[in-house]
């Protein structure tokens, strides 16, 4: 393992610690993701954050409030384009996505010579993660933690039962807008550590993971994070081992979890089939 | 005017990239439609990222790229589709799980070549400008193979996409159809993804579809104004991404442009229909109490 002995060096330690704390927070956010069926809204989410982070590097402001500002651009496109009823949800968000990553592209090309930054953007670059990216990281982390506390049950409630959750008086619609906002912001997050595209590897599969193992959403979200963070750690000894890129890695460290996952309760499920089956014949 | 809208396509390389953006047009805009029917802008994006790896796989081992696309696109087609038919497990979290698989595994293959970055931005954004007459003619003979299967498989397309229980019980084997709408899908990525990127093959399979339905709620209709509109954009994008970059000084990629006309005519197609219907109701008067 040549991880173990890059401990010493503050690059690597930097890598993981950011890889944790993006990891365990994605997937406790995913938890989300998945009751609400947001995948493919994630994915429009994460390519049109993209323009955002160009134009920011343009300006040279900050990323993340480039990304934030075209996130929330994205989530009222989307608002906009699905309110005129003839075009259904998917259909809205792609329309959104492919003009907004458009966008990004067509300012990215009107530059010259950053090319370099563009391939860092889309798939991450764990490795250069400094002390202050660490810092937001950690702030937006714990913003997004603490929403998902005190609305818990909320949420939750909205998620399972949008028809009731009105009626008891709590409006649905603000709840949607805020779980996307938390998704956004997840996402901005961690641009720095996966890039833009592979930030939805990270939200829905630690979480996919996690749901085969309990039902309860509190569980699954700790679960879930736990899941993001080893998969975190996974990827980067893995980058470290074989000289791979980092946020990719990790991305497949999480898909091998899964997949490990999978694997166990399709066996266990086999295995109780087959007991009961057996208990069956001879109670006959 | 006619400088602007002529002049570009003097060059044989303009004349060459025009002529792929109109097949892939005419391929996507047909096709387009089917994948509003059946909701499949998801399917679409994900199969753009499934064939990353296959182009990965070919370009570091040297191999054609098309066939590479090609391979990894069929493949891509029969795991979504099995994908999606999975119990206790969503359809939307298996394509994002997918997506997410996929695509890291094209990154870390072109990451163990040293040129990595640019590389995956060439194979990422396309070059439609270094387009080859052989690559038209594999684009034109995919666009022909496809339009042949949707014109003989529509009718239980049609059917499959607004009533699926009736098609099911009709005897029609849903697995297939759906296996034949991913598949063709998959072709047109293939088509498009190695001449024009990702962006644009995404942006030509959602965006037409939605202009025409925007216009019409008829099948044949929207299926020329769809093919119209792809092509039309097609056709300015390029030449505005020319105009630019040769007298303004502006370097425009020719692909991102054309997705921008396109995202252009939705929302012009999208403000004009409103105003239509908004106009159309209020000449009928109030709508009666429901």
């Amino acid at each position: 393992m040549r991880i173990l002995d890059q401990l010493g060096s503050p690059l690597i330690r930097r890598a993981l610690l950011e890889a944790v704390l993006v990891g365990s927070l994605c997937g406790a956010v995913g938890v989300h993701v998945l009751l609400r069926r947001l995948p493919f809204f994630t994915l429009a989410l994460s390519h049109a954050t993209f323009p955002g982070v160009v134009l920011a590097g343009i300006l040279g402001v900050s990323v993340y409030l480039g990304g934030a500002v075209a996130a929330l651009g994205l989530v009222l496109a989307v608002a906009i384009i699905g309110s005129t009823r003839r075009l259904e949800a998917s259909t809205a968000t792609g329309v959104a996505l492919a003009g907004a990553f458009a966008i990004g592209v067509l300012l990215q090309s009107a530059q010259s010579s950053a090319t370099r930054n563009l391939a860092r953007f889309l798939v991450g670059d764990i490795l250069t993660v400094n002390a202050d990216d660490l810092a937001m990281t950690a702030l937006f982390g714990l913003v997004v933690v603490a929403a998902l506390a005190v609305f818990h049950k909320e949420l939750v409630f909205s998620a399972f039962d949008v028809v009731g959750a009105r009626a008891a008086g709590y409006s649905s619609s603000r709840l949607e807008v805020l779980v996307l906002a938390l998704v956004a912001l997840t996402v901005v997050t961690s641009i720095r550590a996966v890039g833009t595209i592979l930030s939805v590897a990270l939200l829905v599969t630690p979480a996919l993971a996690a749901r085969q193992w309990t039902s309860s959403i509190g569980r699954m979200m700790v679960l879930g994070a736990a899941f993001g963070a080893a998969a975190g750690v996974a990827g980067i000894a893995a980058s470290a081992q074989w000289d791979v890129a980092g946020g990719s890695a990790i991305a497949l460290a999480a898909t091998g979890l899964l997949a490990v996952t999978v694997a166990i309760q399709q066996a266990r499920t086999l295995r109780k089939a087959c007991i009961s089956r057996s208990v069956g014949g001879r109670d006959r | 005017m006619f400088r602007l809208l002529v002049e570009p396509f003097r060059d044989a390389y303009m004349q060459r990239a025009l002529v792929e953006i109109l097949v892939l047009s005419a391929l996507a805009g047909v096709v387009s439609v089917y994948v509003l029917l059946r909701r499949l802008a998801f399917v679409g994006d994900a199969l753009t990222h499934t064939i990353f790896p296959g182009i990965a796989i070919a370009f570091v081992a040297g191999h054609s790229l098309f066939l590479g696309a090609l391979f990894a696109g069929l493949a891509s087609a029969v795991l979504l589709t099995a994908a999606t038919r999975i119990r206790g497990i969503d359809h939307d979290a298996a394509l994002g799980v997918l997506v997410g698989a996929f695509f890291s595994l094209g990154v870390v293959i072109v990451s163990t070549q040293s040129s990595y970055t640019a590389d995956l931005t060439a194979l990422l954004f396309g070059l439609i400008h270094t387009v080859a007459t052989t690559e038209i003619i594999e684009t034109t003979a995919i666009a022909v193979g496809v339009l042949v299967v949707l014109r003989l498989t529509h009718k239980e397309l049609v059917l499959r996409a607004f009533d699926p229980v009736a098609a099911e019980a009709m005897g029609y084997r849903t697995l297939l159809l759906d296996l034949v709408v991913n598949g063709l899908v998959a072709l047109v990525v293939v088509a498009g993804v190695r001449a024009v990127g990702t962006v644009l093959v995404i942006a030509l399979l959602v965006v037409p579809g939605a202009i025409a339905r925007l216009v019409s709620e008829r099948i044949a209709p929207m299926i020329v104004v769809a093919v119209g509109a792809a092509g039309l954009c097609g056709y300015l994008g390029l030449a505005a991404s020319y105009e630019a970059s040769l007298n303004h000084n502006v370097r425009l990629g020719s692909g991102a442009t054309v997705v921008v006309a396109l995202t252009f005519a939705f929302v012009l197609t999208a403000a004009f229909s409103t105003l239509v219907r908004r106009r159309h109701r209020a000449a009928l008067g109030p709508a009666l109490p429901a």
